[in-house]
């Protein structure tokens, strides 16, 4: 065999070699992806969640720990939000009973992280959240934690405030003017899964499809 | 005895042709609303004990040749009322305040959740389930009406209504 034959052969194993590997790594989320009816999967490995800790309605930490080794359904409220945020928490209702009835071994934790702590303090997320179910869990704490923590996500928010009848937008992160106490929050409503490892895995445009959505969760769990 | 099937058949008639008469006069006044609108199924959306907001939603038929507009709310033990909109601008959804709420010439209107709706701010006590809220509807033509919304959870109970039908 020629040195010029040789070189051509090991090339050409090598390149059978990165395509089967690169199939390989490909074909778990592909092969899942075409069968997901309304999520997203967002499974990113170079974009992690910050580390955080905030506070539980319960009044315990509630950090990055408290995802590990189950899966987690998470969403973005206010509670001084009449419209879209109970509409979502309404809709993670359906969802539990659904996963519940589908016969999956374990359901996901449900936590709604507040995007307005100053109001949204535990005590006051702890009625709000069980009202909806006993095992809803409400997320409060530092506001710039939750301002950083929210950006892996791509979850945005802004305060709508008026200032003499004119609409003023603060986005998120910026400080409100002083004395201001009455506002609206414009937000992304997206729900999200969280999987074993901490980590986004998928994400649930609005408005949100209990059913199929029930049916994507039984099959991204059974497949991870 | 035959007089007697007589008399129960005769007493049959009256009944029917008197229930027919009162249907009538029913279906008269229905088409002949003094307002020419017409509001179907008003209901709040049972919320949490300590929720700031509730939503109020409804159908509204404009049965008249113009646009109609509602101008404004008004239901005791609430801070005040406001009438409102929620859009979705790009997966980002916004409510923003409405001065009216226009109903178009011979149309209807769905104040829903994420669409149209009226947001009862500041309840002195948060209405629970199956209770009565009442509200004064103020419309631009001059006339009010007041309705009786009922506190319900809405979604699930439009669910179990659509599998039922």
């Amino acid at each position: 065999m020629s040195k010029t034959t040789l070189l051509i052969t090991i090339a050409f194993i090598v390149s059978i070699g990165v395509s089967v590997f690169s199939i390989n790594t490909d074909t778990n989320y592909q092969s899942l992806k075409k069968q997901l009816k309304v999520s997203h999967v967002l499974h990113n490995t170079n974009r992690k969640l910050p580390i955080f800790s905030l506070i539980d309605h319960n009044e315990s930490p509630y950090n990055n720990a408290r995802l590990k080794d189950k899966w987690t359904l998470v969403t973005f409220i206010y509670t001084h939000c009449p419209d879209v945020c109970p509409t979502i928490l309404m809709d993670m209702v359906s969802l539990k009973t659904i996963l519940k009835d589908s016969g999956l071994q374990t359901t996901p934790e449900f936590v709604a992280i507040t995007f307005d702590p100053k109001r949204d303090t535990p005590k006051v997320l702890k009625t709000y959240m069980t009202y909806f179910d006993k095992d809803f869990m409400g997320i409060s704490g530092d506001q710039g934690q939750i301002d950083r923590l929210i950006k892996p996500f791509g979850t945005y928010y802004e305060r709508s405030i008026e200032i003499d009848g004119k609409t003023v937008l603060i986005p998120n992160g910026q400080v409100m003017p002083d004395g201001v106490n009455s506002y609206s929050i414009n937000h992304t409503a997206w729900l999200y899964l969280l999987s074993p490892d901490g980590q986004i895995f998928a994400g649930f445009p609005t408005p949100h499809k209990p059913r199929e959505m029930a049916k994507d969760i039984k099959l991204i769990i059974d497949n991870y | 005895m035959f007089n007697k099937i007589k008399t129960t058949i005769l007493a049959l008639v009256a009944i029917t042709s008197f229930n027919s008469a009162s249907a009538m006069e029913h279906n008269h006044s229905m088409s002949h609303q003094p307002t020419g609108v017409v509001i179907h199924d008003p209901w709040v959306r049972s919320a949490p004990p300590n929720a700031p907001m509730l939503g109020l939603f409804m159908q509204i038929s404009n049965n008249t040749h113009v646009t109609v507009k509602l101008l404004s709310a008004h239901a005791k033990g609430y801070q005040r009322v406001e009438l409102h909109r929620t859009t979705n601008q790009d997966g980002l959804m916004k409510m923003t305040k409405q001065e009216f709420i226009p109903i178009n010439a011979n149309g209807s209107l769905s104040l829903k959740p994420g669409s149209w709706h009226i947001m009862l701010i500041g309840p002195n006590t948060v209405p629970k389930e199956g209770e009565v809220v009442m509200i004064t509807l103020k419309f631009d033509n001059g006339t009010t009406q007041m309705v009786h919304a009922v506190v319900r959870k809405g979604k699930i109970m439009m669910d179990h209504n659509h599998h039922a039908h």
